[in-house]
């Protein structure tokens, strides 16, 4: 497992300069203003939806690794979840005309419960195994979703009326969806933060590097694991729910393909596995590249940003396993003067 | 009656068929103990050069093999040194990154090459055998023979040959091996590549059956896994017997059940395999949970 937490003892000041478990610091602030200035700042559309998927993405890695990195569930299937989320929203306002703002939560439930359902099927499962499962279970309903027609449209997608109008979520300018986008972003980091530094997070970091040794003690391997994965899916579940009241379409051939799961999975192993400030900047990273690859080369290389990510991944997990984050920490034990 | 057998037949040949594509697997798995995600990709790989080969030189995919297995053995030679071995030393999760992406990068690599049309090759023989009132496909039969031919062979390599002996020996005592002057890096760089020729002559066996596509290998990389969690990791004669279990209920599953399970199948075979028989067929302990806890 790769651990690159940076806890360095005998410092007692309360807000240290760089990320460090369970603790904010000056990092953090000001990586939250740089944020919150991109949100308001005026500037051109296609620069602006760039940023907000940057967010989306950033909470949507997060999400992920809460039981990726957290609970060591390295799951290939997160899509799933992410599909669960917008299908339900979605389906409640186009056939139910229930307002997403409560929607999401609905959205979010069901994809939790599917996370823990999927926890339990792959009790006994670890490693390779457990990784091919979750594929497994993301294909079925990949499959499920395109089959049930009457709910889902199936291949055809599901559509929202591109009307704006605060009460279905639906919004006129893209600088309300980049604060809902951070919003949602700053909402992950902050759980993950409360993870970090809480019994539960705890006992998820015991289970992950010693199941014997943690059982042992008295905590309960399955039990952590499934609340592990339920709350990671419900928030991926959350997640989608506001991509679908982004793009106001669902295609399932999209929303729940392997390459957005694998695209969940990457985003934190780049920027660094276990860390909370791991994935935000992986997604800061690889968000903007993948949009910058897809406008300038378009629909003539299909593909192509996947190949160019999954070649980053190789070079990254040979010679940088700690990712982004590691390099940071590293940064911060640099002595270059004594 | 006749139809159920004409089912059970046709499931055993698919089935020594699926076996041969999991030998490399399980064969990778049992020495180096590590799994290989891409092996999907590598027979993807392989069936697309079977198919350059019958397309494009007019030969027939069985002749392509004397080509394909040796370019895929040096390929998963080349995938050894440049992902496989640096990662080695490493937390278990970067060999399983690394061939996640390797698995990733090979499928794009496809798409944007060949784009995503269903390829395949012409019937190479014009009728089936007919036995009483069982019809059999020639290339089935051809290619469950070919398997057994190399069940058999490899087992006579890894029982007797030198080489063979240098395997088992690293299997059970990595270093203890090393010190019997055994050169085991060498000897996971040969079942590397060996498991990669062994599935290229999978892909050569596959063509005239399968068409390929770029995503072909998800497919069959389930049905390879399930195949290896039930004939007992790094078992040989295990991935035969798995392999045959699961073409029978393949071929009866799709006459009975549904045919429109058919695009399922794969996936809920495998979940159910993991729900109820994680430790293989014959209950061999922890099969399925190895690989992460070393």
């Amino acid at each position: 497992m790769v651990v690159t937490d940076a806890y360095s003892p005998g410092e007692p000041t309360r807000f240290p300069i760089l990320p460090e478990r369970g603790r904010l610091s000056w990092f953090e602030l000001v990586l939250l203003l740089i944020c919150i200035g991109l949100a308001v700042a005026n500037i051109p559309s296609s620069l602006r939806d760039v940023i907000l998927l940057s967010f989306l993405f950033g909470g949507l890695a997060l999400a992920w690794n809460i039981a990726g990195g957290y609970a060591g569930l390295i799951s290939f299937g997160h899509a799933a979840f992410f599909g669960v989320g917008s299908y339900t929203s979605t389906i409640l306002l186009v056939h139910y005309g229930i307002t997403p703002w409560i929607g999401i939560w609905i959205g979010g439930a069901i994809a939790g419960l599917f996370g823990a359902v999927l926890a339990l099927i792959c009790a006994r499962l670890r490693g390779p195994f457990f990784i091919l499962s979750t594929l497994a279970f993301a294909e079925v309903v990949r499959i499920g979703a395109l089959n049930w027609s009457s709910l889902t449209g199936g291949p055809e997608g599901l559509s929202i009326m591109p009307m704006p109008d605060p009460g279905s979520m639906v919004f006129a300018s893209k600088a309300t969806y980049a604060w809902l986008m951070l919003g949602y972003l700053v909402a992950v980091y902050a759980i993950t933060k409360a993870l970090e530094s809480s019994r539960f997070g705890y006992y998820l970091f015991a289970i992950r590097d010693n199941e014997d040794a943690a059982s042992a003690a008295g905590v309960n391997p399955l039990l952590g694991r499934t609340l592990a994965m339920a709350l990671s899916a419900a928030l991926t579940g959350v997640g989608g729910s506001l991509f679908a009241q982004y793009f106001l379409y669902l295609d399932p051939t999209y929303v729940i393909s392997p390459e957005l799961s694998f695209q969940f999975a990457l985003l934190p192993a780049v920027g660094g596995l276990g860390t909370a400030i791991g994935p935000v900047l992986g997604s800061f990273l690889i968000t903007p590249l993948s949009e910058l690859l897809r406008s300038y080369f378009g629909n003539s290389a299909a593909g192509l940003h996947l190949v160019i990510y999954s070649l980053a991944l190789v070079v990254v997990m040979l010679y940088f396993p700690s990712g982004l984050s590691g390099a940071l920490s590293k940064l911060a034990r640099w002595r270059p003067f004594s | 009656m006749s139809t159920l057998g004409q089912l059970i037949i046709s499931g055993v040949l698919v089935g020594g068929i699926y076996a041969l594509m999991s030998i490399g697997l399980t064969l990778i798995f049992g020495v180096l103990r590590i799994v290989n995600f891409a092996h999907g990709e590598f027979l993807m790989i392989a069936m697309y050069g079977a198919w350059a080969i019958t397309r494009l030189l007019g030969l027939n995919p069985y002749i392509a093999a004397i080509a394909i297995v040796p370019a895929m053995f040096l390929f998963g030679a080349i995938v050894y040194r440049l992902i496989i071995s640096p990662a080695l030393d490493k937390p278990h999760l970067v060999v399983v990154f690394a061939t996640m992406a390797l698995s990733i990068f090979i499928q794009n690599a496809a798409l944007m090459i060949m784009t995503a049309d269903l390829l395949d090759v012409p019937p190479i023989f014009g009728r089936s055998l007919t036995i009483g009132p069982i019809y059999i496909k020639v290339e089935l039969l051809l290619g469950f023979i070919i398997t057994i031919f190399c069940t058999v062979g490899l087992q006579w390599m890894i029982r007797t040959t030198y080489l063979g002996k240098a395997i088992r020996a690293t299997v059970q005592d990595g270093e203890a091996a090393m010190l019997m002057g055994i050169p085991v890096p060498r000897i996971f760089l040969i079942t590397f590549a060996v498991g990669s020729a062994l599935v290229g002559l999978a892909a050569c066996v596959m063509m005239p059956l399968f068409s390929v596509f770029p995503t072909v290998g998800l497919n069959f990389v389930l049905i390879a896994f399930v195949i290896v969690v039930l004939g007992g990791m790094g078992s040989i004669e295990g991935a035969l017997l798995g392999g045959i279990c699961v073409g029978v209920v393949q071929s009866l599953s799709s006459y009975y059940v549904a045919p429109a399970f058919g695009q399922l199948f794969f996936f809920v075979l495998f979940l159910l395999v993991m729900i109820f028989r994680p430790n293989g067929l014959l209950g061999q302990k922890g099969a399925a949970t190895v690989g992460m806890n070393e």
